[in-house]
């Protein structure tokens, strides 16, 4: 994986995130396009009313995967900086759970890259997410990463 | 050989820990250290369709062989965001 940008910042974090700092955080003279995405707790899933959430990680897997993000967004999009920060812990509703900003010359490089980023997220960062409502709690539905191909059994074993 | 081995979400509560220190056969793939890990707890075997594994912080196949101080995390589909 190549060397993180220093002007980068990826994160999990227990406290509030600082969404306003994080989108002046990427801005520079040089570009023209600041995109963010804020994904933050909604009061309802699936018809419940929701009270709470709590997200939990593998912390230093998930940030490999962020950081991997950040670098393929990098050679993909061509953006300038980027930040990722997700929360764990208890999340009130309304609070923010994953907030993304890119800056890039131009606006169509920033809304791809952060849509990608969001998207890619999703997918294959090991972060998982617990839903609390009146009569209970469960562990929301979420997406099997992508694996490397499974080694053919018919390959005799190196023993 | 151990290996360290690593459970997420509904898999740590199924479980009961977080994290535990398992002896395998030298060159045992992880389909194996599950197999071992899941004798004890049945209910963790059925979850084998619906998890995948990583091995030292990278998504791995289940016919990953292992080595002596591999850290295995078994992980139920991702939800963050």
């Amino acid at each position: 994986m190549p060397a993180p940008h220093s002007e980068d910042r990826i994160e999990v974090t227990r406290a509030a995130i600082p969404n306003a700092e994080l989108a002046r955080q990427v801005r520079t003279d040089e570009d023209g396009a600041i995109a963010t995405f804020d994904g933050c707790v909604r009061n309802q899933s699936h018809g419940r009313k929701t009270l709470y959430l709590e997200y939990e990680a593998y912390e230093a897997m998930a940030l490999a995967k962020m950081q991997a993000i950040a670098a393929q967004i990098h050679a993909n999009y061509g953006i300038r900086r980027v930040a990722i920060v997700h929360r764990l812990g208890r999340l009130e509703i309304g609070e923010t759970s994953v907030f993304i900003a890119v800056s890039a010359a131009h606006r169509a490089a920033a809304l791809d890259a952060c849509r990608y980023a969001i998207d890619t997220l999703k997918k294959t960062v090991p972060i998982w997410k617990k839903e609390f409502f009146a009569d209970g709690a469960v562990w929301a539905d979420g997406e099997l990463p992508p694996v490397p191909a499974e080694t053919p059994t018919a390959e005799p074993a190196s023993n | 050989m151990t290996v360290k081995v690593l459970y997420f979400g509904r898999l740590k509560e199924l479980s009961g820990t977080s994290e535990e220190i398992v002896e395998v056969p030298d060159g045992a793939l992880i389909e194996e250290l599950f197999a071992r890990c899941s004798t004890a707890r049945p209910e963790l075997g059925k979850f084998r369709a619906s998890l995948v594994a990583a091995r030292n912080r990278e998504f791995a196949a289940w016919s990953t062989p292992l080595i002596a101080g591999d850290e295995v995390g078994f992980l139920p589909p991702v939800s963050g965001g």
